[in-house]
């Protein structure tokens, strides 16, 4: 994957050399962490630099890619989603830069959607519905708590809400307290699995506003979701093909030291040992749990990095159980890529058979979240196959007894439960955190914003165009 | 006046007619689209959680639907009949005949969204044929029109006025259809509403409206181009004409002005 660099001479490199000023190096930039937010980064900074640099990307594994994970299962080939399961969609409101890229690095982004709650042992996928299995009175109050969802946040305040980590358009406190009205157990069970059906944030930290925005995205109007034809990871592999970037596979940074008025150092362990080099800037595109295994060295340094995690340290937790069928689900769950399930404090069953064109298997695939997936982390996988086969409603019971194999894939700590943190900090203060004494060294990460890989590649974009500006000064500088 | 496209009432069909394999309880109603044409609707009752036996039922009712709707032709890219698993109740559309196999506490719901859709989708489907039909016209037509224009004094009247008409009444009517075609998407759903959302979906209606519109809106404009030009050359020939009246005038008048003063010389 490792590539040597070769970027385009420009006009000013060549001015350079005609003056015989060739000892001038160009500006090393790090970027440590080979996630989507690492890789984004690199994408938008050799889009927006206008001037040469030496751009290095470190990864401590032997694969790009992070949470966007697409496997192959072994007994057939067949693909299936280890990680990030849907993108959000979000050009129903505004501009959508993900969509946007996906699009234009020829990817084929296809439409995912599913309406159907299983509570109580029942179906429950429309108004209809509801008012079989809970009565019409729930149905009324469905339509009080939908109003009353709408008018604390419009599609607007619901797309605009990620920018800047919170929304201010809901009432503080955490979301089940906000409920109007005695909504009954049955209907408040039948709310709260939806919204947390793809939750990793607990019910007691999920505040009104991330409720809102959890129980909103259900509806087309204010988002819609989608996956890749072929499989997210299509995503990585064509950034990674993109970028000119030096790629360290298995390279783990340990250390970061801060220099008076130099360029940083990393520590870096690699297949070749213990190394040490310079670089003029760093952005850190690690999760928060690898953020917090990372040295730093330099009292105000190691300060600010503590404050900033500090203030970001929310872990929460997935987990992806996947199940191989010989016989497709499809006929049973028609045009729904997933359903919604009230086992395990709400959780997602996800349908993966789309992912092979013309496929007759089935691909049954659960996204646990919270509580329950850190407990159930601890689980081998036998009894965690077993947990889920439990929870299958009665029409798929019968592929209960068709897998042919399972996978299982803990993320533990790997995302944040209230991204931005409680009180959101202003722009640069989240991608600086030691602006001051180390101005160059910027963090990029979903849980800046949402979570997501929107709110991953909004991360890139601001350190890109920050790293941009700077280049362009340290040239003008040296010029 | 009552619209065309308005269904006649729902009529009772006689048992005989239900295939065999559908359970008791099953039955057929037929909707009278007019101009001897209909849409058969086959309502079949199945116990809630039976969903093994209703992807069986349905299996049967898209043979059935679409051995009756062999006579008609469907737009391309529309597929000539669709099966729609929708939650435990499927539901078979084709153009003449249509199958909802649901618990019996959804068979009228569903059934009204079927007939709604399958009124809309016979109305843009008639526009759609009726477009195709004017499309084969308007070359012949426009050329026509330019030619009279020119070279005759009269411009075809008859044939070209009734595609011009033709042109705005389809145009009507797809804008009449258009917020059948292209409603928004309900939330929180109903299962009449996604039952619509998927056949929309299925038979691609909004992309199909949205190309009969633009060809009307086409046939429209040349339509209007053709007229203008035509009052353009009926306004040029009238000016001609009144050219020469004036030309006559004038030479006449120059005529009786010789005569004057020819007369008042030999009056001297």
């Amino acid at each position: 994957m490792g590539k040597p660099m070769n970027r385009t001479v420009d006009a000013p490199l060549i001015s350079q050399i005609r003056q015989g000023n060739l000892a001038a190096k160009p500006p090393r930039v790090a970027i440590v962490g080979g996630g989507p937010g690492g890789l984004f980064t690199a994408w938008n900074l050799e889009h927006q630099a206008d001037s040469p640099f030496e751009l290095n990307l470190f990864e401590g594994t032997d694969r790009l890619g992070g949470k966007v994970l697409t496997p192959v299962f072994s007994t057939r080939g067949i693909r299936y989603e280890a990680g990030a399961a849907e993108f959000y969609d979000y050009t129903p409101v505004g501009e959508d830069p993900l969509r946007d890229l996906v699009e234009s690095l020829g990817l084929h982004p296809v439409g995912l959607a599913g309406a159907g709650v299983h509570v109580l042992e029942k179906r429950i996928a429309n108004l209809d519905d509801l008012c079989d299995t809970l009565g019409p009175d729930a149905r009324k109050k469905m339509a009080t708590f939908d109003n009353w969802a709408r008018s604390a946040m419009t599609p607007r305040e619901f797309y605009t809400s990620g920018t800047d980590g919170s929304c201010h358009a809901a009432q503080p406190g955490p979301f089940h307290q906000a409920l109007p009205g005695p909504v009954g157990n049955g209907l408040r069970r039948y709310i709260e699995t939806m919204i947390h059906s793809d939750l990793a944030t607990p019910a007691s930290k999920t505040s009104t506003a991330y409720g809102l925005q959890n129980y909103l995205m259900n509806d087309p109007a204010y988002m819609r979701l989608y996956r890749i034809a072929g499989g997210n990871e299509q995503l990585i592999r064509a950034l990674a093909e993109r970028i000119s970037a030096q790629v360290r596979l298995s390279t783990r940074v340990e250390r970061v030291v801060r220099a008076e008025n130099g360029p940083m150092r990393l520590e870096f362990a690699g297949p070749e040992g213990p190394q040490s080099e310079a670089f003029d800037a760093v952005v850190l595109a690690l999760p928060l749990e690898a953020l917090k295994r990372l040295k730093f060295q330099g009292g105000e340094l190691s300060e600010a990095m503590g404050r900033h995690i500090g203030h970001h340290d929310h872990p929460a937790h997935y987990l992806r159980v996947t199940l191989l069928t010989d016989q497709s689900p499809q006929p049973i769950l028609g045009d729904d890529g997933y359903l919604m399930l009230d086992a395990f404090g709400g959780c997602c069953l996800y349908s993966e058979t789309a992912i092979e064109p013309g496929a007759r298997h089935g691909v049954l695939g659960w996204l646990i979240g919270g509580e329950a997936a850190e407990q159930m982390s601890l689980l081998n996988d036998q009894a965690l196959v077993s947990e889920v086969l439990n929870t299958l409603p009665p029409s798929l019971a019968h592929l209960g007894g068709r897998v042919v194999e399972s996978r299982v894939h803990r993320w533990v700590g790997a995302v944040s439960a209230v991204p931005g943190g409680w009180d959101s900090l202003p722009e640069d203060r989240r991608h600086r955190p030691a602006a001051t004494t180390q101005p160059s060294l910027l963090i990029v990460g979903d849980y800046l914003y949402d979570s997501t890989l929107n709110g991953a590649l909004e991360s890139a974009e601001y350190a890109a165009g920050w790293l941009a500006a700077h280049l362009q000064s340290l040239r003008a500088g040296n010029g | 006046m009552m619209d065309r496209n308005d269904p006649q009432p729902l009529t009772a069909v006689p048992d005989p007619e239900i295939p065999a394999g559908f359970p008791s309880g099953s039955a057929i109603r037929r909707i009278d689209w007019g101009a001897q044409r209909a849409f058969d609707l086959l309502l079949v009752p199945v116990s809630e959680g039976q969903e093994a036996e209703g992807s069986s039922l349905s299996v049967l009712a898209r043979e059935w639907a679409t051995t009756g709707s062999g006579g008609s032709q469907v737009a391309a890219g529309c597929p000539g009949s669709v099966l729609i698993p929708l939650y435990g109740n499927h539901v078979v559309w084709s153009p003449e005949r249509g199958a909802v196999i649901a618990e019996a506490g959804r068979l009228d719901t569903l059934a009204a969204a079927l007939t709604e859709f399958a009124q809309c989708e016979r109305r843009l489907r008639d526009l759609e044929q009726r477009g195709d039909s004017l499309n084969n016209r308007v070359e012949t037509d426009a050329a026509s029109i330019l030619v009279a224009g020119e070279a005759t004094d009269q411009p075809p009247r008859g044939g070209v006025q009734g595609s011009q008409l033709e042109s705005i009444s389809i145009r009507a009517e797809l804008s009449k259809i258009a917020p059948l075609v292209h409603a928004p998407v309900l939330h929180p759903p109903t299962a009449a509403s996604q039952l619509a959302e998927r056949l929309r979906d299925r038979t691609r209606l909004a992309e199909r409206h949205d190309l009969a519109t633009n060809r009307a809106d086409f046939a429209v404009q040349v339509y209007e181009a053709c007229g203008q030009r035509a009052f353009d050359a009926k306004i040029a020939r009238r000016q001609s004409g009144l050219e020469w009246a004036i030309l006559v005038i004038l030479l006449g008048q120059m005529a009786l002005m010789l005569v004057e003063i020819l007369s008042s010389r030999t009056g001297q």
